[in-house]
């Protein structure tokens, strides 16, 4: 924990400082939909920011890799084709966004800097600022304490707040959460001892409510990149996925993509799209010829992707934040835990 | 860790990673009655001149409104005011670029990929074997080598095709069976009335050839089955698995190893490759 300079700021004047905040920037925040349901959304005004609201079902992936994300504009203009870059230079703030929401986000940060640096992730990711609020409560399907990336965090975030009761606890993460703070000096004051031993105490307390939830990734690595996982289990476990794609939707550290041309008034506007490597078409080749046309190839290639010792190196971490969406969304049983306990056993069922 | 930009002996042109640069297409040449052969240059002239590549690396193509797909590049660096690539149309893509002409523009990114190691081929003898549609990438290094021809010992090529009319660079094939440097066999599965050359798989060709395995780099660009029949004479005859070099073909998108279409394990067809050598490939597991 970063305690040198972390403040205090009163739950009273939490308006206050998301007025400056929206007033400043796009604030992006956990928000009531239509129908109940919490997802991340820009808020205009304080009160539509949903306090320690459940981890929205949609990971906020989706404002620096939007699903259909416009790369050019290409216009015929008579004497030939003229090519226009499309850059988002929008100013935003994602504000209560949780602990794995914050890991899922460096790792994709690592992936697109990596080799050849994307220049449109890069874009968004610097004009970006996480504040992030620390789990007092571990979540329903959350496992973040086997994934290093959770309950409460020790890197990545720009600030992280710590709820303690009537004010929260604010610690900032880097040179961008600092200025942020410098820019809203009257919001805030020093945090003393008691507040730093308080916010010290429920950490410890809330990586004790975890309790049998584990997730063995040594173990799984161990099998995938060992290459010593039957291939009656692939097959079977395959029989527990319906191909919907979901998982690597709501996937924090998901970002699998292909690229197509729309067509927008006069301009073809081509735009980067969210791809799935569980679709089959995935990896179909013009001539007809498909490397993973069996649905066990595919999820084959989904956790190798996510827990093998070559990505690990690769990535120096393992695609998983243990935000336990795809427990939730997966309509069958291909979610992380249960696929990473039946590599472990080496059998589907004990 | 980090590779720097354009490792394939290429500078990548353009800033952005997905931006394409307008290339106008000179010509227009009928292959075989699916498949052509364009010729580009970039319009901005800059662009032109800093667009360097190696034989083997492939650049992303556009055709405005259909998107964009990876070709090989068929012509070799030596020549560089004629970009060529060759292709046959199967898709969406292919089809609308089969109906542009000479003076119509498409978009283009690139160079990509590593391309063949010319180093280490300068000094040996060198057998080309290609089947069908698999020509254009060895197209580019064969007229690279042959630009250069007194660095390299014997080269042979061997080329395979179903049919007559499925045979692409006939005029070149003609060439190249005139030159006295360079020796050339061609076969088809199948004749026609009009055929008067060999018959049969571009294997039966190997018994008509002295081959040196351990002076010889051989390079195997086709389809899966031709290639798979191919290695396997290879290895009987003794070549090793590092002197059998071919390029894969997988699903691309972005071309530069972050849209993960043509992954292989943690290796990027795209990035890695789409050239390596036989003992390369065997390790491409997941």
């Amino acid at each position: 924990m970063q305690q040198a300079g972390a403040k205090i700021l009163r739950k009273a004047s939490l308006t206050g400082w998301l007025s400056q905040l929206i007033e400043r920037h796009e604030v992006i925040a956990p928000v009531a939909g239509h129908a109940g349901d919490i997802l991340f959304s820009r808020v205009t005004s304080p009160q539509e920011v949903v306090a320690n609201a459940d981890n929205p079902l949609n990971p906020p992936k989706q404002f620096l890799l939007p699903p259909t994300d416009p790369i050019i504009a290409i216009r015929d203009i008579g004497d030939g084709y003229h090519i226009e870059p499309i850059h988002d230079h929008r100013q935003r703030v994602i504000f209560n966004i949780r602990s794995c929401d914050v890991k899922g986000i460096k790792f994709l940060t690592s992936v697109h800097v990596f080799d050849l640096v994307d220049t449109s992730y890069v874009r968004r990711a610097e004009n970006t600022i996480l504040i992030s609020l620390a789990c007092n409560v571990p979540c329903a399907d959350g496992f973040c304490i086997c994934t290093d990336s959770g309950p409460f965090l020790q890197d990545g975030h720009d600030l992280q707040l710590t709820d303690l009761g009537d004010r929260l606890f604010v610690e900032s993460g880097s040179e961008k959460g600092r200025s942020l703070l410098d820019t809203a000096d009257a919001f805030f004051q020093p945090a003393n001892e008691e507040d730093i031993a308080q916010r010290l105490a429920l950490e410890k307390a809330a990586r004790g409510l975890f309790g049998e939830r584990t997730c063995h990734f040594a173990s799984a690595m161990r099998r995938i990149s060992g290459r010593r996982v039957p291939e009656a289990l692939w097959d079977e476990m395959a029989d527990w996925c319906l191909e919907c794609g979901a998982c690597t939707m709501v996937c924090p550290t998901c970002y699998c993509f292909s690229i197509k041309d729309r067509r927008e008034c006069e301009t073809w506007v081509r735009c980067r799209i969210s791809d799935s490597c569980q679709y089959a078409a995935f990896t179909l080749e013009a001539s007809g010829h498909n490397p993973r046309a069996e649905r066990k190839d595919r999820m084959k290639r989904r956790f190798f992707h996510k827990v093998s010792a070559e990505y690990y190196r690769r990535d120096e971490a393992i695609g998983c934040v243990g935000c336990g969406r795809c427990i939730r969304t997966c309509l069958g049983a291909a979610d992380m835990p249960t696929v990473v306990a039946a590599l472990r056993r080496g059998a589907w069922r004990e | 860790m980090n590779r720097a930009v354009g490792i394939g002996g290429g500078a990548l042109i353009g800033t952005d990673l997905y931006v394409p640069c307008i290339a106008r297409i000179l010509s227009v040449r009928d292959e075989t009655p699916d498949t052509k052969t364009f010729a580009l240059r970039l319009r901005d002239p800059s662009e032109q001149e800093r667009f360097q590549f190696r034989p083997g690396q492939f650049v992303e193509l556009s055709v405005f409104g259909h998107g964009e797909a990876p070709f090989c590049i068929a012509s070799s660096p030596t020549r560089p005011d004629n970009l060529q690539v060759t292709v046959r149309r199967t898709g969406q893509l292919t089809d609308a670029l089969h109906t542009l002409n000479a003076g119509g523009e498409v978009g283009l990114r690139g160079p990509y990929g590593n391309g063949f190691d010319l180093d280490a081929a300068y000094g040996r003898d060198l057998l080309f074997i290609g089947g069908g549609i698999g020509l254009p990438p060895l197209h580019s290094l064969i007229w690279n080598v042959l630009d250069e021809r007194s660095r390299f010992g014997d080269i042979t090529i061997l080329y395979g095709a179903r049919s007559p009319a499925n045979l692409v660079y006939r005029d070149e094939l003609k060439e190249w069976a005139e030159r006295r440097d360079v020796r050339l066999l061609v076969t088809v599965d199948q004749a026609d009335s009009a055929w008067d050359g060999r018959v049969g798989i571009v294997t039966t060709l190997f018994d008509r050839t002295a081959l040196r395995p351990e002076t010889t780099l051989a390079y195997v660009c086709g389809p899966p089955i031709m290639i798979k029949f191919v290695v396997q004479d290879l290895f009987v005859r003794g070549f090793a698995e590092e002197a059998v070099i071919s390029t894969l073909e997988r699903m691309m998108q972005c071309g530069v190893g972050k849209c993960n279409h043509c992954a292989i394990g943690h290796r990027y067809v795209c990035r890695d490759g789409p050239v390596f050598t036989y003992r390369q490939i065997k390790e491409l597991v997941e």
